[in-house]
């Protein structure tokens, strides 16, 4: 420990804090301009200056370190002097257009410059200069630049490469002519803009600025919240004047991304108030009308706006009719990973306690249920083993294989471009060249669905060289000798032959991945998505339990999750398979446990003998959605889901759900799967109920009500009680178990409920959520700190399994008829079907468009140029969208994203193959052809 | 002066002096054979005991300065070698770079021998073409004889070179300035600390030195400490700051004299010596009005202020900066101060990096008061904002990073100090109605450059 005095006050701190850190923890505040926490210190602004005595002048006191026995004085006349002079030597350029502030916060600047008085001491001899630059003259549609009002301090320049590694500002000309510029002088977006708006969150006075909010006002309040979008988890304030969100701004003291944000969640908020939300209940006409609502009509018919009432008395004597009719296997539910855990929790209650069926699933199905059922057959547990901020600051070396981190996961990606640029090597083996691979020191491009091969070659060149960690293997893994038995017919010459990817290359990755501990492994669709799916997931699971890189920090299996509550949804029974927290449907004991805690008493004239949960894993998603066709499925109860959109092969999932005799869908937009419901209610944002979401770390964050729902529309968790609540009344049932009632006032009631029937979830309770306390499952009681890292010391399972899995091709491979390889994702504007996004107005200003990516060998082949119409069709449908002529794709693979509906979408191509055990679709491999291009 | 023997110049003049067997044929190299099997620690001691300091400017003691690089570091370790010469006034390393360029890569090996480099970096100023082609030259020469490269000798050392050309700045002989753009980067000065012996090049523990610096350690080197120091000004016992002024120096001596040339001659002698013995005297028969003692940024001796040695303590006491890099600039009485000053403005204007609030605004305002006194809308009260603008920028008000807002600053404090009957003159005379004026008047010309 260092001792220091400032102003009097001795403190103790520890080496290398700096003066102004030292007086920051005593609470003195010395002005700063150019210094932020979060960015590395370059002392130029000279107003954080102090005295120290004995030395003859004034010192920065952001980057002067403190030594042991310094006397420092904060305030004196001549400090105040020489900053109010900085002020006054700032204010000579400073220039802003506007002759009136009232409107908007007061920024850090024009505080000082008050507080200092600075303003009217000036000299204006030579102040106040004219505008020397064009206002919001750059075509960002998040970013509004004024550099008149620029002081220099360049926290955008070291935000934008610091923080988020893009390097889109520097600092251009001198002396006086010296000025922030994007690239060479171009535009932010030509400059490789991100429109994150960390250079505007950071800009002390407002020469960048959040346009979106420019002349909004000043808020009223402010409202902490977690991000609707990714899995990330990001925290941040929703701004609220007059009842609507006017400005998302960072909470520094957010846990997972502190000031950071992506475009999504910084600037992608106007749809909570865009004019298409669903407002009032509807319903098909044909339900309203006394003699026909058993015989639905084959076109559905009209609308009809109703209410609640009305709403919920249709829709429940539908359901209950059908449930009596053909009991609960006949009816699925779809719950929905972007909705809260307590949502989610209830949507599973419906299922299993009112319609006593498994039958309920959620998109998860078709992003991560192979790693879901891959991670518990090898681990036990199915989730992210690690912490984002864990692998960026201690991983010795990352892979990260079909995960498009800095598109999908825009935050964790910038931490890892983070960890790149504090020298940890990261490879990158993607059949695309994605950005993140410009990070990296190796791109491996693996031809799609061979990432078995790829893995097991990596594995087999460990074992060949002995990088292995023997030990671990031995202590704590089981099942090794027929995995070594499997890994050894994958000799790198016939990998090499697999994936397209040199012998050289492969025993370079793999000197570097395995000899670095620890080494950490990050994934998302590009390995689940595949009718091997949970065969890629093994493979992984194997590598890492092969070089011991399990339960170590900087190392793990790291699946990420793409939606914001997908883990809620997964954690909260949200599947056909298991109870909330992963207790199995099949287990007697636990289901008995459910079956009581929820007990109903049947009226007397109601059959109700069999008073047990159904035990038999019920549907999935596409199971449940083709049930329909098939004659297995009556009913569909789908709370924010858009089937229509996101099913592959599109056309087939279309049909099914309109053969499917009743759907209730819960939204908030009307979606392409309105079409073909029965009734339409209306849901609540984020931003306008309350409840938890999971984020991919398995951190349990709170969002708050913020602004009210617009017209009608009511919170999820509190229509699904509702329903509920009708449903067992028209079935002649009432609560008998300590938790068979749907009695809540407010969401912290579900999750009390879900803190008794959930180990994992015990300890996170209401109160230390309110508390602010940032939580990561396992939190097994109330005092349980939360588990930042899974598996130390002992797998959930015990020992950990390898399983020896070998290389199978996908369903669908090229041939003459069908020359290309199609692969899906997303692109960084937009966020799963699009249905936010796309009502999102900056985000569609910048990706207006569905894009194909096509290399430039095919393209020339087809006489493509970039930006051309073009078609694409496979053996299911046609996709219409704007080619882009990229090398992001090798020769003979296309790719394409399912943002934009009807004829824009991808999943009219795709196809609906599955994983024969987790059920997952194999989005990422299929064969199509161009139709011509115009 | 007349038992001094030139030192650094003395080879300058012979034919083909910048060949390395002319430069053998005097002796050249043969240091460094010899160092290569010495404790480099001796080295560093035979410097130290030498009192060597600095002549890029600052002045700070060579031994000493190397001694701070940590012991034990892993490496690599970088030399740069300052050859930006960007202050005005001075082109005494490009007579070294360009006549006797062996002189100076031997003082560059030893001393990167010293300091355990096994990379030097030339940081060439880009307007010194010859220069370059005659250090380039050198050093391939060096190469061949095996006196550069892996294993040098035998002795187990090895060093590379590498000229590195600037891009025309000012800055970019600031040592951290110097060492952003050796990275590539914006040449923005860094903040210390940490300083460059802990954390320079590439983030590795580097040495920056004056390439008439180097040149001196080669001499040291050939004769010893004692030979050394028996040139110069001996330190002031009564200070314990004052480290002395020792060995020979180059005085660049400009402006208006009889003969502008560079001149070797021991640290210590007088402006007057210089403009008088070595320069012939102020040209055309004029009398001197003022003298910039070393380089622009140092500010400026009066009339009455020529007995000033120019030696590292002299100028300090008569007001100025310091010795800076010894290149006199002499000012006749013709010569209006007000556009010196004008001049000298536009100068730090244009140059300063733009990173320091002081440095950045303070120059452009004061270039801007002078352009307006200059046009004839003077107020006396300018005077007095350029003297407090000229006391608050820069690193000895404690305001900035780098050195360059003192250089700005000095000038100004310097000529309305000792010339304010001159500025109030003119203002009088060219704004008869105006010059007591204390409203605010409107900026009418802003710096374009
Ligand atoms: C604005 C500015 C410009 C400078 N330019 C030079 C230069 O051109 N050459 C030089 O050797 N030193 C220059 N210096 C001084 C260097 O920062 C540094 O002190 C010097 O290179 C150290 O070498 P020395 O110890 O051998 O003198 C400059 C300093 C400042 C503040
Ligand atoms: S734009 Fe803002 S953040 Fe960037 S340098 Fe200017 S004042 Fe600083
Ligand atoms: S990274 Fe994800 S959670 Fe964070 S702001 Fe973007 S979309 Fe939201
Ligand atoms: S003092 Fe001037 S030149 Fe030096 S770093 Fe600051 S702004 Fe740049
Ligand atoms: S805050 Fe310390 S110099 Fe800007």
């Amino acid at each position: 420990m260092i001792r220091v005095e400032l102003d009097g006050q001795q403190i103790d701190v520890s080496p290398g804090t700096t003066v102004y850190e030292a007086a920051e923890q005593l609470g003195m505040r010395i002005p700063t301009l150019c210094h932020h926490a979060d960015l590395s210190p370059v002392g130029s602004c000279r107003m954080c200056l102090v005295e120290i005595e004995g030395w003859d002048r004034p010192q920065t006191s952001c980057n002067l370190p403190c030594t042991d026995g310094m006397k420092i004085t904060t305030s004196s006349n001549s400090l105040q002097n020489a900053r109010q002079s900085m002020l006054r030597l700032l204010l000579e350029h400073y220039h802003d257009a506007a002759s009136d502030n009232s409107h908007r916060p007061q920024t850090e600047f024009e505080r000082l410059v008050e507080e200092y008085d600075a303003q009217n001491k000036a000299d204006p001899s030579c102040m106040q200069d004219q505008q020397r630059y064009p206002i919001d003259a750059d075509d960002n549609p998040f970013i509004r630049i004024d550099l008149n009002q620029c002081i220099l301090c360049t926290k955008c320049v070291r935000a934008c490469s610091e923080i988020q590694g893009r390097f889109v500002w520097s600092v251009a000309e001198r002396g006086d002519q010296t000025r922030i510029v994007c690239g060479t002088d171009q535009t932010m977006l030509q400059a490789g803009c991100e429109s994150c708006g960390a250079c505007a969150a950071y800009c002390p006075t407002g020469a960048l600025a959040d346009r979106m909010a420019f002349r909004a006002g000043k808020p009223d309040r402010l409202v902490r919240t977690t991000c609707s979008y990714c899995g990330v988890g990001c925290q941040f304030d929703l701004n609220v004047k007059d009842e609507r969100i006017i400005q998302v701004t960072s909470a520094a003291d957010a846990p997972v991304n502190g000031m950071a944000m992506c475009v999504k969640g910084r600037y992608g908020y106007d749809f909570v108030h865009h004019s298409e939300r669903l407002t009032r209940p509807q319903v098909r006409q044909y339900l309203l009308q006394e003699t026909d609502w058993r015989q639905r009509p084959a076109d559905r018919g009209p609308w009809v706006e109703v209410d609640w009432e009305v709403a919920l008395d249709v829709t429940s004597r539908k359901l209950a009719e059908i449930w009596q009719e053909s009991g609960g296997q006949a009816m699925g539910v779809l719950s929905s990973a972007k909705c809260t855990n307590e949502e989610n929790y209830l949507m599973q209650k419906f299922a299993r306690q009112i319609l006593r069926t498994n039958n309920v699933d959620h998109c998860a199905r078709l992003c991560h249920s192979s790693t879901v059922a891959g991670l518990a057959m090898a681990m036990g547990s199915g989730a992210m083993s690690n912490s984002m901020q864990d692998i960026a600051e201690n991983a010795a070396a990352i892979l990260i294989t079909g995960s498009n981190t800095t598109e999908q996961h825009p935050v964790f990606g910038a931490m890892l471009r983070q960890a790149a640029l504090r020298g940890c090597p990261i490879v990158v083996a993607d059949p695309r060249r994605i950005d993140i691979a410009e990070f990296a020191v190796m791109h491996l491009r693996q031809k799609p669905g061979t990432d078995v091969a790829l893995i097991n070659g990596l594995m087999h060149l460990a074992l060949e060289n002995g990088w292995h960690d023997a030990d671990f293997i031995r202590q704590r893994c089981e099942g090794f000798d027929e995995l070594q038995a499997v890994v050894q017919n994958y000799s790198p010459n016939r990998v090499a032959e697999i994936t397209g990817i040199s012998e050289a290359d492969l025993l370079a990755a793999a000197e570097l991945l395995c000899t670095a501990k620890p080494m950490a492994v990050i994934w998302a669709m590009g390995i689940t998505q595949h009718t091997t799916g949970v065969s890629n997931v093994l493979s992984l699971a194997n590598l890492q339990m092969l070089l011991g890189n399990m339960g170590v920090p900087g190392g793990g299996v790291n699946p990420l999750r793409g939606q914001n509550n997908v883990q809620g949804a997964c954690d909260m029974g949200a599947l056909p398979n298991v109870f909330p927290g992963y207790q199995r449907v099949d287990d007697t004991g636990i289901s008995d446990k459910f079956a009581s805690a929820w007990d109903l008493q049947a009226a007397e004239h109601v059959d109700d003998s069999n008073r047990a949960l159904d035990q038999q894993p019920g549907l999935t998603v596409t199971e449940l959605v083709n049930g329909g066709q098939e004659g297995r499925i009556r009913s569909l109860y789908i709370l924010g889901e858009d089937p229509a959109m996101t099913e592959p092969d599109s056309n087939h999932a279309k049909a099914c759900l309109a053969a499917t005799e009743f759907i209730v869908l819960q939204e908030i937009f009307p979606s392409e799967t309105s079409e073909f419901a029965d009734v339409l209610l209306p849901g609540a944002t984020f931003a306008e109920k309350e409840g938890n979401f999971t984020n991919t770390e398995r951190r349990v964050q709170p969002i708050q009500l913020a602004v009210p729902a617009p017209g009608e529309a009511l919170p999820d968790w509190l229509i699904t009680s509702r329903l509920a609540n009708q449903v067992l009344e028209r079935t002649g049932r009432t609560p008998l178990g300590e938790f068979a009632a749907w009695r809540y006032a407010k969401a912290a009631d579900v999750l009390r409920e879900i803190n008794s029937l959930t180990p994992s979830y015990q300890g996170i309770t209401p109160e230390r959520i309110a508390a602010g306390e940032s939580l990561q499952w396992p939190v097994t009681d109330a005092n349980h700190p939360g588990t930042p890292i899974l598996h130390v010391g002992k797998f959930t399972r015990g020992l950990g399994k390898f399983h020896a899995v070998d290389y199978l091709p996908a369903v669908e491979l090229p041939n003459d008829e069908f020359p290309l390889l199609l692969t899906t994702g997303r692109v960084l504007y937009h966020w799963h079907g699009g249905e936010m996004t796309r009502r999102a107005a900056g985000l569609t200003a910048v990706c207006p468009e569905p894009l194909v990516e096509i290399s430039p060998d095919d393209a020339a082949k087809h006489a493509i140029a970039n930006g051309d119409w073009i078609t694409l069709e496979s053996r299911r449908g046609t996709l219409h969208a704007r080619a882009c002529v990229t090398n992001r794709v090798a020769a003979g693979v296309v790719f394409g994203n399912f943002h934009f509906p009807q004829k824009g979408n991808v999943n009219n191509l795709t196809i609906g193959a599955l994983d024969p055990v987790a059920k997952i679709p194999e989005y990422k491999v299929c064969a199509v052809r161009f139709a011509g291009s115009s | 002066m007349a038992e001094f023997e030139p030192v650094l110049l003395a080879n300058i003049n012979r034919p083909n002096s910048f060949t390395r067997k002319e430069y053998e044929a005097t002796g050249g190299y043969q240091s460094w054979k010899k160092v290569l099997s010495m404790d480099r620690n001796d080295v560093i001691d035979i410097v130290k005991s030498s009192n060597l300091r600095g002549r890029g400017g600052a002045g700070f003691p060579t031994g000493l300065k190397w001694t701070f690089l940590p012991k034990d570091h892993p490496g690599p370790i970088y030399f740069c070698l300052n050859a930006d010469e960007s202050e005005p006034g001075t082109f005494n390393n490009r007579i070294l770079m360009e006549q006797d360029p062996h002189q100076v890569l031997e003082g560059l090996m030893i001393s990167s021998y010293a300091t355990r480099t096994s990379t030097a970096y030339i940081y060439l100023r880009y307007e010194y073409p010859g220069c370059n082609k005659r250090l380039q030259d050198a050093i391939d020469e060096c190469y061949a004889a095996g006196y550069l490269g892996d294993n040098i000798q035998g002795s187990g050392y090895s060093l590379n070179i590498y000229i590195h050309q600037g891009a025309a700045a000012y800055i970019c002989g600031e040592e951290t300035g110097l060492i952003e753009s050796i990275e590539g980067k914006r040449a923005w000065p860094r903040i210390k600390p940490p300083f460059p012996a802990i954390e320079g090049v590439f983030r590795k523990p580097t040495v920056v030195n004056n390439v008439e610096t180097v040149a001196c350690v080669k001499h040291i080197l050939d004769r010893g400490a004692d030979w050394f120091k028996s040139m110069g000004v001996p330190a002031d016992p009564n200070n314990p700051r004052d480290a002395g002024s020792y060995g020979p120096k180059l005085y660049c001596l400009s402006g208006h004299v009889e003969k502008p040339g560079c001149y070797e001659a021991p640290l210590g002698l007088t402006a007057r010596q210089l403009i008088e013995d070595f320069g012939g005297g102020c040209w055309k028969g004029r009398s001197v009005k003022a003298v910039i003692p070393g380089g622009i940024s140092m500010g400026l001796l009066g009339p009455d202020e020529l007995d000033c040695p120019l030696d590292f303590a002299g100028p300090g006491k008569y007001g100025c900066l310091g010795l800076g890099t010894a290149a006199a600039v002499v000012i006749d009485d013709q010569t209006s101060i007000v556009d010196f000053l004008h001049n000298s403005a536009r100068f730090f204007a244009h140059e300063s990096c733009g990173q320091c609030t002081p440095c950045r605004e303070g120059t452009s305002w004061a270039l801007k008061m002078l352009n307006r006194i200059k046009a004839g809308r003077g107020r006396l009260k300018d005077l007095d904002l350029l003297a407090e603008i000229g006391d608050t920028i820069g690193i000895i008000p404690g305001t900035t990073i780098c050195g360059l807002s003192d250089g700005a600053a000095w000038p100004i404090k310097n000529a309305i100090k000792k010339f304010r009957g001159e500025f109030e003159h003119y203002i009088k005379r060219t704004n008869p109605d105006g010059y007591m004026v204390t409203d605010p008047v409107p900026v009418f010309e802003t710096t374009a450059h």
